[in-house]
Protein backbone atom coordinates (compact mmCIF):
# COMPACT_ATOMS: atom_id res chain seq x y z
CA UNK A 1 0.00 0.00 0.00
CA UNK A 2 2.89 2.65 1.01
CA UNK A 3 6.46 2.06 -0.47
CA UNK A 4 9.12 4.41 0.04
CA UNK A 5 12.22 4.72 -1.12
CA UNK A 6 15.16 6.26 0.07
CA UNK A 7 12.68 9.61 0.25
CA UNK A 8 13.71 12.67 1.60
CA UNK A 9 12.39 15.90 1.80
CA UNK A 10 14.35 19.23 1.90
CA UNK A 11 12.48 22.54 2.53
CA UNK A 12 15.42 24.91 0.92
CA UNK A 13 18.53 23.75 2.53
CA UNK A 14 17.18 22.17 5.63
CA UNK A 15 16.22 18.57 5.42
CA UNK A 16 13.26 17.49 6.50
CA UNK A 17 13.27 14.34 5.72
CA UNK A 18 16.54 12.13 5.44
CA UNK A 19 16.36 9.26 3.13
CA UNK A 20 13.75 6.63 4.29
CA UNK A 21 12.69 3.51 3.15
CA UNK A 22 9.94 1.18 4.24
CA UNK A 23 6.57 -0.68 3.40
CA UNK A 24 3.28 -0.76 4.45
CA UNK A 25 1.27 -3.69 3.62
CA UNK A 26 -2.33 -4.02 2.17
CA UNK A 27 -5.14 -4.33 4.35
CA UNK A 28 -6.35 -2.52 7.57
CA UNK A 29 -4.53 -1.80 11.06
CA UNK A 30 -3.06 0.99 12.96
CA UNK A 31 0.19 2.35 12.35
CA UNK A 32 1.73 4.58 14.78
CA UNK A 33 4.24 7.48 13.45
CA UNK A 34 6.01 8.48 16.82
CA UNK A 35 8.95 11.10 17.48
CA UNK A 36 9.14 14.95 18.83
CA UNK A 37 8.33 17.97 17.52
CA UNK A 38 10.31 18.53 14.22
CA UNK A 39 11.31 14.78 14.34
CA UNK A 40 10.12 14.69 10.27
CA UNK A 41 6.44 13.20 11.21
CA UNK A 42 4.43 16.13 8.74
CA UNK A 43 6.98 15.70 6.33
CA UNK A 44 6.80 11.97 5.64
CA UNK A 45 2.78 13.00 6.15
CA UNK A 46 2.82 15.26 3.62
CA UNK A 47 4.88 13.18 0.98
CA UNK A 48 2.70 10.23 1.70
CA UNK A 49 -0.90 12.65 1.08
CA UNK A 50 0.53 13.90 -2.31
CA UNK A 51 0.89 17.60 -0.95
CA UNK A 52 4.75 17.85 -1.18
CA UNK A 53 6.75 15.78 -3.62
CA UNK A 54 9.91 14.00 -2.24
CA UNK A 55 13.02 15.72 -3.06
CA UNK A 56 14.92 12.64 -3.31
CA UNK A 57 13.97 8.75 -3.75
CA UNK A 58 10.54 7.54 -4.22
CA UNK A 59 7.13 7.46 -2.72
CA UNK A 60 4.45 5.34 -4.32
CA UNK A 61 1.20 4.98 -2.64
CA UNK A 62 -1.16 2.37 -3.92
CA UNK A 63 1.67 1.60 -6.75
CA UNK A 64 1.69 5.07 -7.76
CA UNK A 65 3.34 8.85 -6.97
CA UNK A 66 0.98 10.23 -5.24
CA UNK A 67 1.25 14.30 -5.56
CA UNK A 68 -1.55 15.91 -7.34
CA UNK A 69 -2.35 12.32 -8.42
CA UNK A 70 -6.34 11.94 -8.57
CA UNK A 71 -6.28 7.99 -8.39
CA UNK A 72 -4.47 8.03 -5.20
CA UNK A 73 -6.01 11.13 -3.59
CA UNK A 74 -9.24 9.43 -4.14
CA UNK A 75 -8.64 6.28 -2.43
CA UNK A 76 -6.70 8.28 0.44
CA UNK A 77 -8.38 10.09 3.61
CA UNK A 78 -6.24 13.09 5.17
CA UNK A 79 -6.32 14.79 8.85
CA UNK A 80 -3.88 17.42 8.87
CA UNK A 81 -2.27 18.69 11.78
CA UNK A 82 -4.25 21.55 13.55
CA UNK A 83 -8.20 22.85 14.12
CA UNK A 84 -8.16 24.97 11.30
CA UNK A 85 -11.01 25.30 9.13
CA UNK A 86 -12.42 27.51 6.85
CA UNK A 87 -14.22 30.41 8.86
CA UNK A 88 -17.78 31.34 8.83
CA UNK A 89 -19.10 27.99 6.65
CA UNK A 90 -21.29 25.79 8.39
CA UNK A 91 -20.14 22.51 8.92
CA UNK A 92 -22.75 20.25 6.55
CA UNK A 93 -22.46 22.74 3.83
CA UNK A 94 -18.69 22.43 4.28
CA UNK A 95 -18.81 18.69 4.19
CA UNK A 96 -21.14 18.50 1.17
CA UNK A 97 -18.69 20.52 -0.82
CA UNK A 98 -15.68 18.48 0.56
CA UNK A 99 -18.14 15.18 -0.96
CA UNK A 100 -18.32 16.47 -4.41
CA UNK A 101 -14.71 17.65 -4.79
CA UNK A 102 -14.22 13.97 -3.75
CA UNK A 103 -16.41 12.76 -6.98
CA UNK A 104 -19.41 12.09 -4.54
CA UNK A 105 -22.77 13.84 -6.09
CA UNK A 106 -26.87 12.68 -5.87
CA UNK A 107 -27.78 10.40 -3.22
CA UNK A 108 -24.79 8.97 -2.43
CA UNK A 109 -22.80 12.24 -1.21
CA UNK A 110 -26.22 12.62 1.08
CA UNK A 111 -25.93 9.35 2.58
CA UNK A 112 -22.48 9.78 2.64
CA UNK A 113 -22.45 13.28 4.82
CA UNK A 114 -24.82 11.86 7.20
CA UNK A 115 -23.16 8.72 7.52
CA UNK A 116 -19.69 10.52 8.43
CA UNK A 117 -21.54 12.79 10.52
CA UNK A 118 -23.48 9.74 12.59
CA UNK A 119 -19.98 8.22 12.51
CA UNK A 120 -18.18 11.24 14.37
CA UNK A 121 -20.83 11.81 16.82
CA UNK A 122 -21.53 15.54 15.18
CA UNK A 123 -25.15 14.92 12.94
CA UNK A 124 -27.40 16.77 15.93
CA UNK A 125 -24.63 19.85 15.33
CA UNK A 126 -23.54 19.87 11.69
CA UNK A 127 -25.96 22.89 11.36
CA UNK A 128 -23.22 25.14 13.56
CA UNK A 129 -20.61 27.26 11.88
CA UNK A 130 -17.27 26.16 12.50
CA UNK A 131 -16.89 30.21 14.36
CA UNK A 132 -19.30 27.87 16.75
CA UNK A 133 -17.87 25.02 16.97
CA UNK A 134 -15.49 24.13 19.86
CA UNK A 135 -12.04 22.26 19.16
CA UNK A 136 -12.98 19.14 19.59
CA UNK A 137 -16.26 19.57 17.42
CA UNK A 138 -13.56 20.87 14.88
CA UNK A 139 -11.33 18.13 15.19
CA UNK A 140 -14.20 15.65 14.77
CA UNK A 141 -15.17 17.61 11.21
CA UNK A 142 -12.08 17.51 10.21
CA UNK A 143 -12.12 13.95 10.53
CA UNK A 144 -15.26 13.52 8.42
CA UNK A 145 -14.17 15.27 5.64
CA UNK A 146 -11.57 12.52 6.13
CA UNK A 147 -14.33 9.60 5.82
CA UNK A 148 -16.53 10.50 3.37
CA UNK A 149 -15.04 8.32 0.67
CA UNK A 150 -14.67 5.66 2.62
CA UNK A 151 -10.81 5.73 1.70
CA UNK A 152 -8.38 2.54 2.01
CA UNK A 153 -5.94 4.99 3.85
CA UNK A 154 -6.62 6.80 6.61
CA UNK A 155 -3.56 9.45 7.56
CA UNK A 156 -3.94 11.43 10.83
CA UNK A 157 -1.51 14.21 11.73
CA UNK A 158 -1.27 14.85 15.62
CA UNK A 159 -5.06 13.92 15.68
CA UNK A 160 -5.27 14.06 19.53
CA UNK A 161 -4.20 17.57 20.15
CA UNK A 162 -6.37 19.74 21.86
CA UNK A 163 -8.48 17.11 22.62
CA UNK A 164 -10.05 16.40 26.01
CA UNK A 165 -9.82 12.92 27.68
CA UNK A 166 -13.19 11.92 26.55
CA UNK A 167 -12.73 12.85 23.24
CA UNK A 168 -9.61 11.29 22.72
CA UNK A 169 -11.32 7.83 24.33
CA UNK A 170 -13.81 8.08 21.39
CA UNK A 171 -11.43 9.13 18.55
CA UNK A 172 -9.39 5.81 19.33
CA UNK A 173 -12.25 3.75 19.68
CA UNK A 174 -13.11 5.28 16.15
CA UNK A 175 -9.89 4.59 14.33
CA UNK A 176 -9.83 0.66 15.92
CA UNK A 177 -12.97 0.29 14.22
CA UNK A 178 -11.67 1.73 10.92
CA UNK A 179 -9.13 -0.63 11.12
CA UNK A 180 -10.77 -3.50 12.31
CA UNK A 181 -13.07 -3.02 9.03
CA UNK A 182 -10.17 -2.96 6.84
CA UNK A 183 -9.20 0.67 6.77
CA UNK A 184 -5.04 1.13 6.86
CA UNK A 185 -5.14 4.22 9.57
CA UNK A 186 -1.64 5.90 10.01
CA UNK A 187 -1.61 8.40 12.83
CA UNK A 188 0.78 10.50 14.34
CA UNK A 189 2.02 11.95 17.73
CA UNK A 190 4.66 13.35 19.75
CA UNK A 191 2.94 11.61 23.14
CA UNK A 192 4.03 7.75 22.88
CA UNK A 193 0.86 7.21 25.47
CA UNK A 194 -1.87 7.81 22.84
CA UNK A 195 0.08 5.79 20.67
CA UNK A 196 0.88 3.06 23.03
CA UNK A 197 -3.27 3.10 23.45
CA UNK A 198 -4.12 2.39 20.20
CA UNK A 199 -1.28 -0.19 18.47
CA UNK A 200 2.05 -1.76 19.05
CA UNK A 201 3.05 -1.51 15.29
CA UNK A 202 5.22 2.25 15.32
CA UNK A 203 7.11 3.71 12.90
CA UNK A 204 9.67 5.94 15.12
CA UNK A 205 10.92 9.27 13.61
CA UNK A 206 13.96 11.81 15.12
CA UNK A 207 15.48 14.59 13.95
CA UNK A 208 14.59 13.57 10.18
CA UNK A 209 15.46 9.74 10.23
CA UNK A 210 13.52 6.74 10.72
CA UNK A 211 14.81 4.99 13.72
CA UNK A 212 13.07 2.30 14.07
CA UNK A 213 9.87 0.44 13.01
CA UNK A 214 8.27 -2.78 14.39
CA UNK A 215 6.21 -4.20 17.41
CA UNK A 216 7.37 -2.11 20.39
CA UNK A 217 8.75 -5.47 21.77
CA UNK A 218 10.43 -6.45 17.99
CA UNK A 219 12.08 -2.27 18.56
CA UNK A 220 12.47 -3.38 22.46
CA UNK A 221 14.76 -6.63 21.56
CA UNK A 222 17.01 -3.98 19.04
CA UNK A 223 17.81 -2.68 21.93
CA UNK A 224 19.18 -5.25 24.40
CA UNK A 225 22.07 -3.25 24.95
CA UNK A 226 19.45 -1.20 27.22
CA UNK A 227 19.00 -2.73 30.45
CA UNK A 228 15.33 -2.95 31.26
CA UNK A 229 14.21 -2.15 34.63
CA UNK A 230 12.10 -4.87 36.54
CA UNK A 231 10.03 -3.92 40.21
CA UNK A 232 10.24 -7.35 42.44
CA UNK A 233 8.10 -7.01 45.36
CA UNK A 234 8.51 -8.96 48.33
CA UNK A 235 11.35 -9.31 51.44
CA UNK A 236 13.67 -6.73 49.76
CA UNK A 237 16.89 -8.68 51.17
CA UNK A 238 16.31 -12.00 50.35
CA UNK A 239 15.22 -10.96 46.54
CA UNK A 240 18.61 -8.75 45.94
CA UNK A 241 20.35 -11.73 47.49
CA UNK A 242 19.19 -13.53 44.34
CA UNK A 243 19.38 -10.94 42.19
CA UNK A 244 23.12 -10.23 42.70
CA UNK A 245 24.16 -13.84 41.90
CA UNK A 246 22.31 -13.63 37.87
CA UNK A 247 24.72 -13.01 35.02
CA UNK A 248 22.12 -10.51 33.55
CA UNK A 249 22.15 -8.13 36.16
CA UNK A 250 23.46 -4.31 35.87
CA UNK A 251 21.77 -2.71 38.25
CA UNK A 252 20.08 -2.99 41.58
CA UNK A 253 18.02 -0.59 43.96
CA UNK A 254 16.50 -1.27 47.07
CA UNK A 255 13.03 0.40 47.89
CA UNK A 256 10.20 -0.15 50.22
CA UNK A 257 8.97 -3.73 50.13
CA UNK A 258 11.17 -4.86 46.90
CA UNK A 259 14.14 -4.00 44.88
CA UNK A 260 14.29 -2.47 41.39
CA UNK A 261 17.12 -4.39 39.13
CA UNK A 262 18.01 -3.72 35.77
CA UNK A 263 18.37 -6.83 33.56
CA UNK A 264 20.64 -6.78 29.94
CA UNK A 265 18.70 -9.78 28.84
CA UNK A 266 15.18 -10.23 30.90
CA UNK A 267 14.09 -13.17 28.05
CA UNK A 268 17.12 -15.52 29.64
CA UNK A 269 16.46 -14.13 33.26
CA UNK A 270 12.92 -14.10 33.55
CA UNK A 271 12.23 -18.05 32.91
CA UNK A 272 14.69 -18.78 36.15
CA UNK A 273 13.03 -15.96 38.43
CA UNK A 274 9.52 -17.63 37.49
CA UNK A 275 11.04 -20.94 38.88
CA UNK A 276 12.69 -19.70 41.71
CA UNK A 277 9.70 -18.49 42.80
CA UNK A 278 7.45 -21.50 42.08
CA UNK A 279 9.88 -23.44 44.37
CA UNK A 280 9.39 -20.71 46.53
CA UNK A 281 13.38 -19.70 46.74
CA UNK A 282 12.17 -16.38 46.60
CA UNK A 283 9.59 -14.49 48.20
CA UNK A 284 8.63 -12.91 45.31
CA UNK A 285 4.92 -11.23 45.17
CA UNK A 286 4.40 -9.17 42.81
CA UNK A 287 6.88 -8.15 39.69
CA UNK A 288 6.59 -5.56 36.93
CA UNK A 289 8.43 -4.08 34.19
CA UNK A 290 8.88 -0.59 34.83
CA UNK A 291 10.34 0.43 31.04
CA UNK A 292 8.95 -2.16 28.54
CA UNK A 293 6.50 0.58 27.24
CA UNK A 294 7.02 3.24 24.46
CA UNK A 295 8.31 5.79 26.46
CA UNK A 296 11.50 3.82 27.75
CA UNK A 297 11.88 2.57 24.01
CA UNK A 298 11.66 6.24 22.48
CA UNK A 299 13.89 7.73 25.17
CA UNK A 300 16.52 4.84 24.76
CA UNK A 301 16.16 5.37 20.72
CA UNK A 302 16.28 9.47 20.89
CA UNK A 303 19.03 9.13 23.52
CA UNK A 304 21.40 7.03 21.47
CA UNK A 305 20.63 9.55 18.25
CA UNK A 306 20.92 12.81 20.44
CA UNK B 1 -13.84 2.79 -2.26
CA UNK B 2 -12.93 4.39 -5.05
CA UNK B 3 -14.53 7.06 -7.02
CA UNK B 4 -14.26 8.85 -9.75
CA UNK B 5 -12.40 12.38 -9.48
CA UNK B 6 -14.90 15.31 -10.15
CA UNK B 7 -14.40 17.05 -13.34
CA UNK B 8 -12.79 20.43 -13.74
CA UNK B 9 -16.45 22.01 -14.34
CA UNK B 10 -18.05 20.04 -11.05
CA UNK B 11 -15.06 21.42 -9.22
CA UNK B 12 -15.60 24.93 -10.12
CA UNK B 13 -19.50 24.82 -9.39
CA UNK B 14 -18.62 22.74 -5.93
CA UNK B 15 -16.50 25.04 -4.79
CA UNK B 16 -18.16 28.12 -5.97
CA UNK B 17 -21.12 26.56 -4.43
CA UNK B 18 -19.74 25.76 -1.22
CA UNK B 19 -17.57 28.95 -0.34
CA UNK B 20 -20.52 31.47 -1.20
CA UNK B 21 -21.69 31.90 2.29
CA UNK B 22 -18.34 33.74 2.94
CA UNK B 23 -19.31 36.52 0.54
CA UNK B 24 -22.38 37.59 2.75
CA UNK B 25 -20.44 37.98 5.54
CA UNK B 26 -18.21 41.05 6.85
CA UNK B 27 -15.70 41.24 3.96
CA UNK B 28 -18.36 41.21 1.45
CA UNK B 29 -20.34 43.95 3.09
CA UNK B 30 -17.22 46.04 3.18
CA UNK B 31 -16.60 45.11 -0.69
CA UNK B 32 -20.69 45.86 -1.80
CA UNK B 33 -20.26 49.37 0.36
CA UNK B 34 -17.15 50.23 -1.34
CA UNK B 35 -19.54 50.96 -4.75
CA UNK B 36 -22.55 51.85 -2.90
CA UNK B 37 -21.08 54.44 -0.33
CA UNK B 38 -19.53 56.91 -2.53
CA UNK B 39 -22.60 56.49 -5.18
CA UNK B 40 -25.20 56.82 -1.72
CA UNK B 41 -23.24 59.46 -0.96
CA UNK B 42 -23.42 61.50 -4.17
CA UNK B 43 -27.02 61.04 -4.35
CA UNK B 44 -28.04 62.54 -1.12
CA UNK B 45 -26.00 65.48 -1.78
CA UNK B 46 -27.61 65.48 -4.49
CA UNK B 47 -30.83 65.51 -2.73
CA UNK B 48 -30.00 67.53 -0.25
CA UNK B 49 -28.90 70.29 -2.77
CA UNK B 50 -32.03 70.02 -4.78
CA UNK B 51 -34.28 70.16 -1.68
CA UNK B 52 -32.31 73.62 -1.06
CA UNK B 53 -33.44 74.74 -4.05
CA UNK B 54 -30.93 73.80 -7.14
CA UNK B 55 -32.34 74.03 -10.19
CA UNK B 56 -33.03 71.44 -12.72
CA UNK B 57 -31.65 68.33 -13.39
CA UNK B 58 -28.00 66.97 -12.14
CA UNK B 59 -24.97 66.94 -14.27
CA UNK B 60 -23.89 64.13 -16.07
CA UNK B 61 -20.29 65.50 -15.22
CA UNK B 62 -21.34 64.55 -11.99
CA UNK B 63 -22.05 60.77 -12.62
CA UNK B 64 -19.16 61.29 -14.85
CA UNK B 65 -16.76 62.33 -12.22
CA UNK B 66 -18.27 59.72 -9.36
CA UNK B 67 -17.20 56.75 -12.34
CA UNK B 68 -14.02 57.77 -13.65
CA UNK B 69 -12.21 59.33 -10.34
CA UNK B 70 -14.37 57.49 -7.54
CA UNK B 71 -15.57 54.12 -8.61
CA UNK B 72 -13.52 53.51 -11.64
CA UNK B 73 -10.03 54.84 -10.04
CA UNK B 74 -10.35 54.33 -6.37
CA UNK B 75 -13.22 51.72 -5.52
CA UNK B 76 -12.47 49.02 -8.09
CA UNK B 77 -9.32 48.20 -7.31
CA UNK B 78 -9.69 48.51 -3.92
CA UNK B 79 -12.35 45.79 -4.34
CA UNK B 80 -10.17 43.72 -6.18
CA UNK B 81 -7.30 44.33 -3.08
CA UNK B 82 -10.17 43.58 -0.44
CA UNK B 83 -11.90 40.53 -2.61
CA UNK B 84 -8.91 38.27 -3.99
CA UNK B 85 -7.71 37.78 -0.49
CA UNK B 86 -10.27 35.86 0.56
CA UNK B 87 -10.12 33.39 -2.25
CA UNK B 88 -7.63 31.20 -2.33
CA UNK B 89 -5.05 32.61 -0.78
CA UNK B 90 -7.32 33.09 2.71
CA UNK B 91 -7.20 28.63 2.48
CA UNK B 92 -3.04 29.23 2.06
CA UNK B 93 -2.74 31.37 4.76
CA UNK B 94 -5.47 29.53 7.24
CA UNK B 95 -3.28 26.22 6.34
CA UNK B 96 -7.05 25.23 5.40
CA UNK B 97 -5.99 24.73 1.68
CA UNK B 98 -4.14 21.05 2.43
CA UNK B 99 -7.81 19.83 3.16
CA UNK B 100 -8.55 20.79 -0.55
CA UNK B 101 -5.37 19.87 -1.73
CA UNK B 102 -5.94 16.15 -0.86
CA UNK B 103 -9.08 15.33 -2.15
CA UNK B 104 -9.04 13.97 -6.21
CA UNK B 105 -10.37 17.39 -7.38
CA UNK B 106 -8.21 19.06 -10.04
CA UNK B 107 -6.28 21.52 -7.98
CA UNK B 108 -6.18 23.90 -10.88
CA UNK B 109 -9.74 24.60 -10.68
CA UNK B 110 -9.64 25.57 -7.54
CA UNK B 111 -8.93 29.62 -7.55
CA UNK B 112 -11.71 30.00 -10.24
CA UNK B 113 -13.95 28.29 -8.21
CA UNK B 114 -13.47 30.03 -4.85
CA UNK B 115 -13.41 33.45 -6.73
CA UNK B 116 -16.63 33.06 -8.61
CA UNK B 117 -18.69 33.82 -5.63
CA UNK B 118 -16.62 37.16 -5.20
CA UNK B 119 -16.63 37.93 -8.80
CA UNK B 120 -20.73 37.45 -9.26
CA UNK B 121 -21.06 39.64 -5.55
CA UNK B 122 -18.84 42.41 -7.00
CA UNK B 123 -20.53 42.34 -10.13
CA UNK B 124 -24.05 43.07 -8.40
CA UNK B 125 -22.94 46.10 -7.04
CA UNK B 126 -21.26 47.33 -10.08
CA UNK B 127 -24.31 47.11 -12.02
CA UNK B 128 -26.16 48.73 -9.20
CA UNK B 129 -23.65 51.58 -8.52
CA UNK B 130 -23.65 52.20 -12.53
CA UNK B 131 -27.96 52.05 -12.30
CA UNK B 132 -27.60 54.56 -9.08
CA UNK B 133 -25.35 57.06 -11.17
CA UNK B 134 -28.17 57.18 -13.85
CA UNK B 135 -30.23 59.58 -10.93
CA UNK B 136 -27.39 61.40 -11.57
CA UNK B 137 -27.49 62.34 -14.78
CA UNK B 138 -25.51 59.76 -16.47
CA UNK B 139 -26.41 59.62 -19.94
CA UNK B 140 -28.55 56.75 -20.70
CA UNK B 141 -26.76 55.81 -24.14
CA UNK B 142 -23.08 54.98 -22.06
CA UNK B 143 -25.19 52.93 -19.56
CA UNK B 144 -24.21 49.37 -21.26
CA UNK B 145 -20.92 50.36 -21.98
CA UNK B 146 -20.27 51.65 -18.72
CA UNK B 147 -22.01 47.72 -16.82
CA UNK B 148 -19.73 46.05 -19.46
CA UNK B 149 -16.65 48.56 -18.42
CA UNK B 150 -17.15 47.45 -14.42
CA UNK B 151 -18.22 44.52 -14.96
CA UNK B 152 -15.28 43.23 -17.37
CA UNK B 153 -13.02 45.35 -15.27
CA UNK B 154 -14.04 43.42 -12.49
CA UNK B 155 -13.35 40.44 -13.58
CA UNK B 156 -9.45 40.86 -15.13
CA UNK B 157 -8.49 42.66 -11.11
CA UNK B 158 -9.78 40.37 -8.94
CA UNK B 159 -8.47 37.45 -11.34
CA UNK B 160 -4.88 39.62 -11.89
CA UNK B 161 -5.08 39.87 -7.47
CA UNK B 162 -5.87 36.49 -7.23
CA UNK B 163 -2.78 35.18 -9.35
CA UNK B 164 -0.65 37.64 -7.31
CA UNK B 165 -1.58 36.58 -4.06
CA UNK B 166 -0.44 33.07 -5.43
CA UNK B 167 2.74 34.83 -6.80
CA UNK B 168 3.94 36.94 -3.93
CA UNK B 169 3.67 36.47 -0.53
CA UNK B 170 3.08 40.19 -0.56
CA UNK B 171 0.46 40.62 -3.17
CA UNK B 172 -1.80 42.97 -1.84
CA UNK B 173 0.97 45.04 -1.80
CA UNK B 174 2.49 44.46 -5.11
CA UNK B 175 -1.15 44.86 -6.19
CA UNK B 176 -2.24 48.12 -4.79
CA UNK B 177 1.50 49.21 -6.35
CA UNK B 178 0.15 48.53 -9.66
CA UNK B 179 -3.75 50.10 -9.67
CA UNK B 180 -2.54 53.15 -7.72
CA UNK B 181 1.14 54.06 -9.31
CA UNK B 182 1.06 52.31 -12.37
CA UNK B 183 -2.26 53.07 -13.82
CA UNK B 184 -2.31 56.57 -13.35
CA UNK B 185 1.37 57.40 -14.03
CA UNK B 186 1.00 55.71 -17.40
CA UNK B 187 -0.15 57.87 -19.30
CA UNK B 188 3.30 59.92 -18.97
CA UNK B 189 4.95 56.64 -20.82
CA UNK B 190 4.63 56.20 -24.77
CA UNK B 191 0.53 56.31 -25.40
CA UNK B 192 0.41 52.61 -26.34
CA UNK B 193 1.67 51.48 -23.05
CA UNK B 194 -2.01 53.16 -22.16
CA UNK B 195 -3.48 49.67 -23.19
CA UNK B 196 -1.31 47.81 -20.86
CA UNK B 197 -4.13 49.44 -18.28
CA UNK B 198 -7.75 48.91 -17.02
CA UNK B 199 -8.12 52.07 -17.15
CA UNK B 200 -7.91 52.31 -21.04
CA UNK B 201 -10.04 49.56 -21.33
CA UNK B 202 -12.86 50.64 -19.28
CA UNK B 203 -12.69 53.92 -21.29
CA UNK B 204 -13.05 51.99 -24.50
CA UNK B 205 -16.05 50.87 -23.28
CA UNK B 206 -17.65 53.48 -21.22
CA UNK B 207 -16.97 56.42 -23.22
CA UNK B 208 -13.76 58.50 -22.21
CA UNK B 209 -13.44 61.28 -19.78
CA UNK B 210 -11.29 63.15 -22.12
CA UNK B 211 -14.09 65.51 -22.84
CA UNK B 212 -14.18 66.10 -18.46
CA UNK B 213 -10.69 67.04 -18.33
CA UNK B 214 -8.92 69.69 -18.08
CA UNK B 215 -5.93 70.55 -20.15
CA UNK B 216 -3.49 70.75 -16.76
CA UNK B 217 -4.99 67.56 -15.86
CA UNK B 218 -3.75 65.77 -18.82
CA UNK B 219 -0.45 64.19 -18.65
CA UNK B 220 -0.49 62.02 -22.09
CA UNK B 221 0.59 63.40 -25.76
CA UNK B 222 -2.06 61.51 -26.59
CA UNK B 223 -4.83 59.46 -25.87
CA UNK B 224 -5.04 55.96 -27.27
CA UNK B 225 -8.69 54.36 -28.37
CA UNK B 226 -9.59 50.64 -28.42
CA UNK B 227 -12.88 49.76 -30.44
CA UNK B 228 -15.51 49.06 -27.07
CA UNK B 229 -15.65 45.14 -28.33
CA UNK B 230 -11.83 44.60 -28.41
CA UNK B 231 -11.54 46.21 -25.28
CA UNK B 232 -14.58 44.17 -23.36
CA UNK B 233 -12.44 41.13 -25.09
CA UNK B 234 -9.44 41.96 -23.65
CA UNK B 235 -10.26 42.57 -20.35
CA UNK B 236 -12.31 39.03 -20.40
CA UNK B 237 -9.41 37.11 -21.98
CA UNK B 238 -6.96 38.84 -19.54
CA UNK B 239 -8.87 37.67 -16.61
CA UNK B 240 -9.40 34.40 -18.08
CA UNK B 241 -5.78 34.33 -18.55
CA UNK B 242 -4.96 34.96 -14.94
CA UNK B 243 -7.29 32.66 -13.42
CA UNK B 244 -5.64 29.76 -15.57
CA UNK B 245 -2.25 31.51 -14.39
CA UNK B 246 -3.29 31.06 -11.32
CA UNK B 247 -4.57 27.57 -11.27
CA UNK B 248 -1.71 26.25 -13.26
CA UNK B 249 0.69 27.82 -10.36
CA UNK B 250 -1.30 26.63 -7.49
CA UNK B 251 -1.41 23.01 -9.91
CA UNK B 252 2.51 22.70 -9.76
CA UNK B 253 3.36 24.50 -6.43
CA UNK B 254 3.94 22.19 -3.45
CA UNK B 255 1.98 23.83 -0.38
CA UNK B 256 2.57 21.72 2.38
CA UNK B 257 1.08 22.40 5.91
CA UNK B 258 3.02 24.83 7.11
CA UNK B 259 1.18 26.63 3.74
CA UNK B 260 4.16 28.91 3.15
CA UNK B 261 6.10 27.10 0.10
CA UNK B 262 3.82 28.71 -2.55
CA UNK B 263 4.55 31.85 -1.26
CA UNK B 264 6.95 33.66 -3.95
Amino acid sequence: MIKLDRASLRYGPILGLSPTTFELPDGGGITGLLGPNGAGKSSLLQLLSGLLPPSGGDVRVFGEAPFRNPAVLARLGMVPEGDRLPMGLRADRWLRMMGELSGLSGDGLKSAVARVLDTVGMADRAHLTFTRMSKGMRQRIRLAQALLHEPDLLILDEPFNGLDPEARLVLMALLRDLATQGTRVLVSSHILGEIAQLTDRILLLFRGRLLAEGTVTEIRQLLDRHPVELRLTGEAQALARWAVEQPELAALRMEDGGVVISVGSPRDLLPRLQKAAAEGAIPLRALDPLDLNLDAVFQYLTKDHA
Amino acid sequence: MTIAAPSPLATIRATARGYLPRVFQGRGWVVASLVMVPVALSLVIYTVAHIKGAEGRPYPSEALRVFHEVLVKMMLPIMALVAAPAGIREDLEQRTLPLLLVRPAPAWALPLGKGLPWFAWGAIWLVLGALGLQVLGGDPALLPGRLLGLVGAWWGELALMTLVGLLFKRGTLWGALYFFLWEPLVRIFPPFLQRLTFTHHIESLAGSRAGQVHAHQLLAQEQVTTHPALALLALLAFGALCWALAGWKLQRTPVGLAGSEAEG
